[in-house]
């Protein structure tokens, strides 16, 4: 049987060692104090006691009997305890009544428990006389020392290495939580629901930064997949109706008897409408290659009026047949970095829109202002104009508003534009012409230099 | 030289590893009175190349063997400088720009238009006339190229800079098929634009210009191709 799932998060684990890491540091610490009281104390006073008794055996008679008057008081002296006792263990002089039962006379320290009840380290020693000297130092305070030590330990660490356990284990029933709620919103996810968002308490903890990260993520999936969706719906239109036509006058043309003039205008209309549906593609793949390119490393210097010029030139044939004037005013322009070609086809992309909705007789105007940030090409008709809710999606590849599906082209113009001003990080603004559209190429290099 | 007949006679190699689209090239290019040869893989292309000298060579770049971009480079590393067309499939403009750096002199994507590839194969075999002289004829037309004005015959006509360009464009390339796409490349140097119809909106006003009513027409359509600027208008109709 598995551990419950509590103790394998992370979080408890990581509560696990700051408790295991706090007992043992708490357990060192203890160890060298109960070291300290038990061994190295016990050591020091060893070796007091045991020089006291060698010095007293060392001594002549009447510095003995001075030496132990001032036993007398053996506290002034630093130890508890002095006596002399004679051959058969008669006290003979000292504090102490009898010598403790066993106590090895050798004239080392050893531990004794006097009347019963007091510890002490205590040494004694033969005179030469037989007699025998006894010094010993009191240690309950010691003692208790250690006895408190020992209680802390168990008192004192045990209980709050429990208590870390116990907040590890709530904080990881907390995170445990998150990330079951998380799971369960990443299955909704996956079943297909793309709204779902993961849960973000804006805490700005480490969690909900990678719920944020994984949401915005999820929106861009969820846009890619729009657009695709939208491509497949238009481009299912948009090539199979030329395809269609074809077929079907190819295949009327099939029945027998036909003039050899309507099976060459049959073929006509076959080879234009494959050349619409290779238009279309080569269309679609422009654009594919506009966003992957790696046209940035190319950039050059731009004069964008010279741009506008150059087209205004070249579409202005077409705009007279439709009686539409274009009235250009681009005098000159800061230079922006780019590409020449991309811009040169975003600019007509714009003005060959324009000129398709601009009704007869009005006047276009296609011009390049200076902005604030940057140069900005703008190109302002008179036709029905874009309303404010279809902004956003004008832009997109395949859009095309429901007044324009009569209208040739392929619907891919506008698309072409934005990916042109996405890679040169270009901004695009469409506003109200009242009437009619106003088209900004708003032209701002934010590309480092 | 000025003739009204496309380069007939030509020796033509053309090294294409898809069997259909060679023999249909073969096919248009042998009725237009060229003589064609074909290799199937880049090496037998190269080594055809090096042997026979051929007029024009179209390479194709996907070839088993060795790639299209790797004959050319090395022909022209041994100094070979026929022209070179070449094919693709692959559309991309920094394919394009590969494509005549290794050393080609012009590159057509499929699908092509059979006229756009005669087109282009007359293009490179009979370079535009480039002379010194500051004044352009042909048949009846005259350019000044100093002066900045064109004349019929007696009328002067009245041309705008960019109509003048254009037919500066034509004048040089006279009794040649020029597609839409060459004029959009050579005379106003771009390539991708909306509206194919650009072009002939442009040539119409030309036109307009250059055959007023009841003049022989200059400027001939030419179907499945592009537009000609003929010297000899009264010369029948190709």
């Amino acid at each position: 049987m598995r551990a419950p799932e509590i103790f394998r998060t992370s979080s408890f684990r990581i509560a696990a060692i700051s408790a295991g890491v706090f007992a043992l540091g708490a357990l060192v610490l203890f160890a060298f104090v109960y070291w300290q009281t038990a061994t190295h104390e016990t050591a020091t006073i060893d070796r007091f006691v045991e020089r006291q008794v060698r010095s007293l055996t060392s001594g002549h008679g009447e510095e003995l009997a001075r030496d132990l008057l001032l036993a007398e008081r053996p506290a002034e002296r630093g130890f508890a305890y002095a006596a002399l006792f004679d051959g058969e263990r008669h006290p003979l002089a000292g504090n102490l009544a009898a010598l403790p039962a066993d106590f090895p006379i050798d004239g080392h320290a050893h531990a004794a428990l006097l009347g019963g009840e007091r510890p002490v380290r205590a040494a004694g020693a033969f005179l030469p006389d037989g007699r025998i000297v006894f010094i010993a130092r009191d240690v309950t305070e010691l003692r208790q020392l250690q006895r408190v030590v020992r209680r802390a330990l168990l008192l004192g660490a045990i209980p709050a290495l429990l208590l870390a356990l116990a907040a590890g284990a709530l904080l990881s029933w907390r995170e445990l939580r998150r990330v079951r709620m998380v799971n369960r919103a990443v299955a909704r996810i996956l079943q297909g629901d793309l709204k779902e968002r993961l849960p973000a308490r804006n805490q700005a903890d480490d969690f909900d930064r990678l719920a944020m990260a994984v949401n915005r993520m999820l929106d861009e999936i969820g846009r890619l997949l729009e657009e695709i969706k939208g491509v497949g719906d238009n481009i299912a239109h948009d090539l199979r109706t030329p395809l269609t036509r074809v077929r079907a006058r190819l295949e009327r043309s099939r029945e027998a008897d036909r003039p050899p003039e309507e099976l060459e205008a049959a073929i006509d209309v076959a080879i234009a409408g494959l050349d619409q549906t290779l238009g279309i593609i080569t269309a679609l793949l422009r654009i594919t290659e506009i966003e992957e390119g790696n046209r940035r490393a190319a950039f050059g210097e731009i004069d964008l009026a010279r741009i506008v010029r150059d087209v205004a030139e070249l579409y202005g044939p077409i705009a007279e047949n439709a009686g539409i004037e274009i009235a250009v005013a681009a005098p000159s322009s800061r230079p922006v970095k780019g590409d020449r070609d991309l811009l040169v086809e975003a600019v007509a992309n714009v003005l060959d829109n324009a000129i398709k909705f601009a009704p007869a007789e009005s006047r276009i105007d296609f011009a390049v202002l200076d902005g604030p940030d940057g140069p900005i090409v703008r190109v302002r008709d008179r036709g029905p104009g874009i309303p404010q809710e279809e902004r956003a999606q004008v832009l997109k590849r395949f859009y095309r508003a429901d007044k324009s599906r009569h209208l040739p082209g392929s619907g891919l113009g506008l698309g072409v534009v934005s990916a042109v001003m996405n890679l040169h990080r270009f901004r695009i603004a469409i506003g109200d012409g009242e009437p009619g559209c106003i088209f900004d190429l708003i032209c701002a290099n934010q590309l480092a230099d | 030289m000025q003739s009204p007949t496309p380069s007939q006679g030509a020796k033509i190699l053309l090294i294409e590893d898809d069997g259909e689209t060679c023999s249909e090239i073969r096919g248009a290019l042998g009725e237009r009175g060229y003589d064609v040869d074909d290799s199937a893989t880049g090496t037998a292309g190269l080594n055809a190349a090096r042997r026979g000298a051929y007029d024009l060579l179209i390479v194709d770049r996907m070839l088993p063997e060795l790639d299209g971009l790797a004959v050319i480079e090395t022909l022209r590393a041994e100094r070979v400088r026929t022209p070179v067309l070449v094919l693709s499939a692959l559309g991309a403009v920094d394919d394009r720009i590969r494509g005549l750096k290794a050393g080609g002199d012009d590159y057509l994507t499929k699908p092509f238009a059979l006229g756009e590839l005669t087109a282009r194969i007359e293009a490179l075999l009979r370079r535009p006339v480039e002379t010194r002289a500051t004044v352009l004829r042909v048949g009846p037309l005259s350019l000044d190229l100093i002066d900045r004005n064109a004349t019929r015959g007696e009328r002067v006509i009245d041309l705008l800079p960019r109509e003048f360009k254009l037919l500066e464009y034509l004048m040089r390339r006279p009794d040649r098929v020029v597609t839409r796409d060459m004029m959009l490349e050579d005379v106003w140097n771009y390539r991708f634009l909306p509206q194919t119809n650009l072009v002939d909106v442009h040539i119409g006003k030309l036109r307009r210009k250059i055959d007023a009513p009841g003049e022989q027409p200059l400027i001939r359509g030419v179907r499945g191709a592009g537009f000609m600027l003929v010297s000899n208008p009264d010369a029948a109709k190709i």
